[in-house]
């Protein structure tokens, strides 16, 4: 059996992953792509933490999780398409219409 | 011991594909990395003794959430575009903020999680997780319902013509 720290510690790395790529990419697809990452790596731990205690709470929450980040990338891409749409461009530092 | 040649041929796999998807430039190499990465965090979940959430993994995330990427970028033509260079205090404030942000996050599972995995086997299949999700969890799982509507609703009126209407 492979011991629960070591998904914990690749989950931590994936995540980190995300977290860099987030920081430091303007292409806003690929920010978003980010952000699934660490959706992901969560969801790594939530399924970790369940066998660990055998609780079956942990792999309904991931249920759930999915099918919210689902909902996500539909509204997120659909404003990425407008953004598009208006300013030909996805480029996050582009969109600057709200900022002070 | 094959189990642990397969977690450690596959979480290579996982952060190696992660890191593709950072630091390509192309956004279609960036999606079918993330695929790719996706699938060996499936086999993670089969590791894990939840094949049905492996499954789940294979069909919702690489099958339908990254065809949806897939087909955004093809649709607004993204492949040739090519991205600014981001600016380098940004570059390097990134690198070395997350650097340490993951370092800590190590040092502390290694330091705190000394946990005995509790004897006997973990039942989370199909029949399991649809029993706790149709008893227990009855409510949630129809407010995901109504969340899900509410998203397609909401992604029609954005991308579609109407929200140009709305907008102008």
């Amino acid at each position: 059996m492979i011991p629960t720290s070591w998904f914990l510690i690749l989950s931590a790395i994936l995540f980190t992953i995300g977290v860099c790529g987030f920081l430091t990419r303007k292409n806003g697809i690929t920010m978003f792509m980010c952000i699934e990452l660490m959706v992901n790596a969560a969801n790594l731990t939530f399924v970790a933490y369940a066998r660990q205690f055998h609780q079956l709470h942990g792999i309904i929450f991931v249920f759930f999780v999915m099918a919210i980040a689902a909902a996500e990338a539909a509204v997120g891409l659909a404003i990425f398409i407008s953004l598009f749409h208006h300013r030909e461009t996805i480029d996050v530092d582009e969109a600057n219409l709200m900022r002070w | 011991m094959i189990e642990l040649a397969v977690f450690f041929f596959f979480a290579a796999v996982a952060v190696i594909f992660a890191l593709v998807v950072i630091l390509h430039r192309n956004p279609v190499v960036g999606a079918l990395s993330l695929v790719a990465s996706f699938f060996a965090l499936a086999v993670m979940y089969v590791l894990l003794e939840a094949p049905f959430l492996a499954a789940l993994q294979v069909i919702v995330y690489a099958g339908a959430i990254m065809v949806l990427f897939l087909f955004v970028i093809m649709l607004l033509n993204l492949q040739h575009v090519g991205e600014p260079v981001t600016r380098p205090i940004q570059q390097f404030l990134g690198y070395a903020g997350s650097a340490f942000f993951g370092l800590a996050l190590i040092y502390y599972i290694v330091k705190y999680t000394v946990l005995q995995l509790p004897p006997g086997p973990f039942l989370s299949d199909a029949r399991a997780v649809g029993v706790a999700l149709f008893e227990a969890y009855i409510f949630p799982f129809e407010m995901v319902s109504i969340l899900l509507l509410a998203a397609i609703v909401g992604a029609l009126l954005l991308s579609g013509r109407g929200g140009q209407a709305v907008a102008r």
